[in-house]
C-alpha cells in the first residue's frame, strides 16, 4: 500500500520534517553496512556508515521530544544535535550540512519548494566553507549536485516530486564519484559519505511515499560496484567460474524467486539494478557454468554475458608476475648496459638500475653468444657494456663483442653483486672507456657470498664437503660447509673482513622458502648488529642466497 | 634528515618535504580552514600562513617521525573530531608517501574561524 498523504504536499512543517529525519535515520541504519563496505581508506575514516548513523542519531535525539511545529526551530535543533554528536570525518561534514540547512530555513514555520532550495544551497555553501581545499568525489560533491539540481527545477512545487528528482541526482552524483577521485576508481567503489547522504535523501523520499524502511537494499548493488575484475577474493570450492549476466527483466520478473533459484546454482550472488537493466553476478562450479545464463534467458532479455574462469585467474595470480621489465631506453650515442641475470628478481633490479637489456642465464644455463649479441644488436646506440655477472659467461660475452660491429666492452664481473656495484657507476652520457674504467674499479669494492648445496662430496681449499651439505663461497672460493643454510651464511660472513663493510644485501633464490629466508635473516641481523642487512628477491636457481657485502 | 634504505643507496627526506606533505593533507582535512604560525612570540597566531614550515613542526628521532600541527578550525564543527581526522589523515599520508612510521601527530588548535553567525 502506497501512502498518498504527501502526494500533493507543497510545504513541510516541523513535525513532518521530524518524521522525515526519523525515516532517514532508519533508512541509513538499514543500509549502514553497505556504506561501511565502501570504505577505501585504511585510516582516515573508519566506518563511514556507522559514523553517519551515530551523527544522525544524535541529531534525531535532539528533536525526538520536541512538539515544535516550526520547521526552522526543528532544523536548528537537528543542526545542534548533529554538531554535538558528530562522529568521524563524514559526521563532521554532515553536521555542517545540517547547520547550513538550518540557516537557510531561519525561523520559518514551513518549508516550501523555494525554501527547500535555499536551505540546500546554504547547506552546500556551509559544507564547502569547512575546508580549505575541498576534495571532489566525496559527500561534498553530492550535496553540491543536490543543491544545483534543486536550483534547476525551480518550476516544481510539489515536495514529493522535487525529492524524487533530488534522489535521482544524488544517485547519479554518487555513481560519478569514482571519475573525480582516482582512489575510488582504483578500489572499484563509490564514495561512502556520498552514498550515506544519498540514503538520507532516499529515506526522506521513502517516508513521503509511505514506503517501508526496514527492508535493506543490501542485496541490490549498483552495477558500478559490481564491475567485473574488482574483486579477486579467495576462491572456495564450487566457485570455479564467475558468471555475470546483464538482462532486461520481463514483466513477471520476481527478485525473490530469482535469488532463490540462483542460490541453487552457486554462491557470491549479487544482483544490481540500473536503468531497467539487471546485472547478476554469481560464482558457480565448472559443471554449472552455463546454468545461470540459461536461467536468466527465462527471466527476460539478455543483453550481455561475462564468464571468467576463476581457477585460472587464481593460478595466474600465484605465479611469478611475468610483467615485462621496464628497461632503460637509450638514445644514439649513449652507453647501453647489457646485464646477464640468473633470476627474475635480479633482472628487475638490473633494469631498475638502468640496464638497457637483460639476458637471463647463469650457472648452469649460460646464454649463448648469439643470445647476448641479439640483446644489444638492435639497440639504437653503438656503445655497449656487457656485464656477464658469472665467470662462465665472460667467454660468451667476449665472443659477442668480437661478432659485433658496435663498440663493445665486456666488464669482467664474476658475480651478481659485482655487476650491481658496477651498475651504480654507470653514466650513460660519458665516454665509453671512462665509464668502463669507473665500473671496473667498482668490482673490487664488493665481496660476494654465495650459498648453495653441494652436489657431491669433495675437499677443496682444505674444506671437507659432504654431498647435500650447505656450502658457502666467498668471491667464488669455497670457504666453508655446514649442515644448515643458516650455518653456512653465518660462518661465511664471519670470514669476511668487516672493518670497512657496512651492508649485507641478500638476494634469495627460487629454491628457498620465505620462512627459511626470514629465519636466516633474523639470525644474521642478531649476529651482526652493526651491519645493515637488506633482503631482495633474486629468483636465481641453485643458489639459496647471493650476498653482496659492501 | 630522514634516511630510507633502498638497495643501492640512501634516500634523504628533508623536514621541509615532510612538513609540506603534512601541510597539504591537513588543509584537505575537513574542518581545517588554515594553519597558524607555531611561534606565539611572533604574535601572529591568527594569521593564516601559507608556508608549510610555519604551521608544521617535524621531529625525527632516527626511527620515527613526530609531527606538530598548528591549525585553525571552522567554528561550529566538532573540534575533537576535526582534530582526530586531521591527525589520522596526516599520519596516513606521510607514512604512505615516505614510508617511515609516524609515531605521533600532535594537533594544536590555535584559533577558530567564525565565517557565519547562526
Amino acid at each position: 500500500m502506497i501512502n498518498t498523504e504527501y502526494k500533493d504536499t507543497l510545504a513541510i512543517n516541523g513535525q513532518t520534517f521530524k518524521a522525515m529525519i526519523a525515516a532517514a535515520l532508519t533508512w541509513l541504519k538499514t543500509n549502514q553496512q553497505i556504506v561501511n563496505a565502501l570504505n577505501v581508506f585504511p585510516v582516515p575514516d573508519g566506518d563511514t556508515g556507522t559514523n553517519m548513523v551515530l551523527t544522525m542519531q544524535a541529531a534525531y535525539n535532539e528533536i525526538q521530544n520536541l512538539e515544535e511545529n516550526n520547521i526552522g526551530k526543528i532544523a536548528h535543533a537537528i543542526a545542534q544535535g548533529a554538531l554535538m554528536g558528530a562522529r568521524g570525518n563524514s559526521g563532521v561534514i554532515l553536521s555542517q550540512i545540517w547547520r547550513g540547512f538550518a540557516r537557510g530555513l531561519d525561523s520559518l514555520e514551513e518549508m516550501d519548494a523555494s525554501i527547500l532550495t535555499r536551505a540546500l544551497v546554504e547547506a552546500k555553501i556551509t559544507a564547502y566553507k569547512g575546508v580549505v581545499r575541498p576534495v571532489e568525489g566525496t559527500i561534498l560533491t553530492v550535496i553540491k549536485d543536490i543543491a544545483t539540481t534543486s536550483e534547476e527545477i525551480k518550476d516544481q512545487d510539489h515536495i514529493l516530486e522535487i525529492l524524487e528528482i533530488l534522489v535521482q541526482a544524488a544517485d547519479k552524483s554518487v555513481i560519478h564519484t569514482p571519475e573525480l577521485l582516482p582512489i575510488l576508481k582504483q578500489a572499484g567503489v563509490v564514495d561512502s559519505g556520498g552514498k550515506g547522504l544519498f540514503f538520507i535523501f532516499e529515506g526522506f523520499l521513502k517516508f513521503l511515499r509511505g514506503e517501508s524502511l526496514d527492508t535493506s537494499s543490501a542485496i541490490i548493488v549498483k552495477p558500478l560496484e559490481l564491475m567485473e575484475g574488482n574483486e579477486l577474493e579467495d576462491i572456495e570450492p564450487g566457485q570455479d567460474f564467475e558468471v555475470i549476466v546483464d538482462f532486461r527483466p520481463s514483466k513477471s520478473f520476481n527478485l525473490d524467486v530469482f535469488y532463490a533459484d540462483l542460490e541453487k546454482m552457486g554462491t557470491s550472488i549479487q544482483v544490481g539494478e540500473g536503468d531497467g537493466i539487471y546485472r547478476m553476478h554469481i560464482h558457480v562450479p565448472t559443471e554449472n557454468r552455463y546454468m545461470p545464463i540459461d536461467y536468466a534467458m527465462t527471466c527476460g532479455t539478455i543483453t550481455k554475458v561475462y564468464v571468467e574462469n576463476l581457477l585460472d585467474q587464481m593460478e595466474n595470480k600465484g605465479k611469478e608476475s611475468d610483467q615485462p621489465l621496464s628497461l632503460t631506453e637509450v638514445e644514439p650515442g649513449q652507453i647501453a648496459v647489457v646485464a646477464i641475470s640468473p633470476g627474475k628478481g635480479l633482472s628487475k633490479i638490473f633494469a631498475s638500475l638502468g640496464a638497457a637489456a637483460v639476458v637471463e642465464g647463469g650457472q648452469t644455463m649460460n646464454p649463448s653468444t648469439e643470445e647476448i649479441l641479439h640483446a644489444f644488436e638492435d639497440l639504437p646506440t653503438d656503445k655497449i657494456i656487457i656485464l656477464p655477472n658469472n665467470k662462465n659467461i665472460i667467454l660468451a660475452a667476449t665472443s659477442a663483442k668480437k661478432a659485433s660491429v658496435k663498440q663493445v666492452e665486456v666488464l669482467a664481473s664474476n658475480t651478481v653483486p659485482q655487476g650491481l656495484a658496477a651498475m651504480l657507476r654507470l653514466d650513460p652520457y660519458s665516454e665509453l672507456d671512462e665509464v668502463y674504467e669507473e665500473m671496473q674499479a667498482a668490482l673490487s669494492e664488493v665481496d660476494t657470498g654465495e650459498i648453495t648445496v653441494a652436489t657431491r662430496s669433495v675437499t677443496i681449499n682444505e674444506v671437507d664437503v659432504k654431498e647435500g651439505q650447505a656450502i658457502a663461497l666467498l668471491n667464488s672460493q669455497l670457504v666453508c660447509a655446514s649442515e644448515t643454510i643458516e650455518g653456512a651464511c653465518l660462518s661465511l660472513l664471519e670470514k669476511v673482513d668487516l672493518s670497512e663493510r657496512e651492508r649485507f644485501t641478500f638476494f634469495y633464490g627460487a629454491n628457498i622458502s620465505n620462512e627459511e629466508v626470514n629465519h636466516v635473516i633474523d639470525h644474521v641481523r642478531e649476529k651482526f648488529p652493526n651491519i645493515e642487512v637488506e633482503l631482495h628477491q633474486g629468483g636465481q636457481p641453485h643458489y639459496q642466497f647471493i650476498i653482496s657485502i659492501e | 634528515m630522514k634516511e630510507n634504505q633502498n638497495p643501492m643507496g640512501n634516500v634523504y627526506v628533508s623536514h621541509r618535504a615532510i612538513a609540506t606533505i603534512a601541510y597539504q593533507s591537513a588543509i584537505e582535512s575537513y574542518g581545517v580552514v588554515g594553519l597558524a604560525a607555531k611561534n606565539f612570540a611572533e604574535g601572529i597566531a591568527q594569521v593564516i600562513v601559507r608556508d608549510p614550515t610555519l604551521g608544521v613542526e617535524v621531529g625525527f628521532d632516527g626511527q620515527k617521525i613526530e609531527i606538530d600541527l598548528y591549525i585553525i578550525v571552522e567554528y561550529g564543527t566538532r573540534i575533537k573530531m576535526v582534530a582526530e581526522s586531521v591527525s589520522s589523515n596526516v599520519q596516513y599520508r606521510v607514512e604512505k608517501t615516505i614510508g617511515i612510521p609516524v609515531d605521533k601527530v600532535n594537533v594544536h588548535i590555535r584559533a577558530l574561524r567564525i565565517s557565519d553567525t547562526d
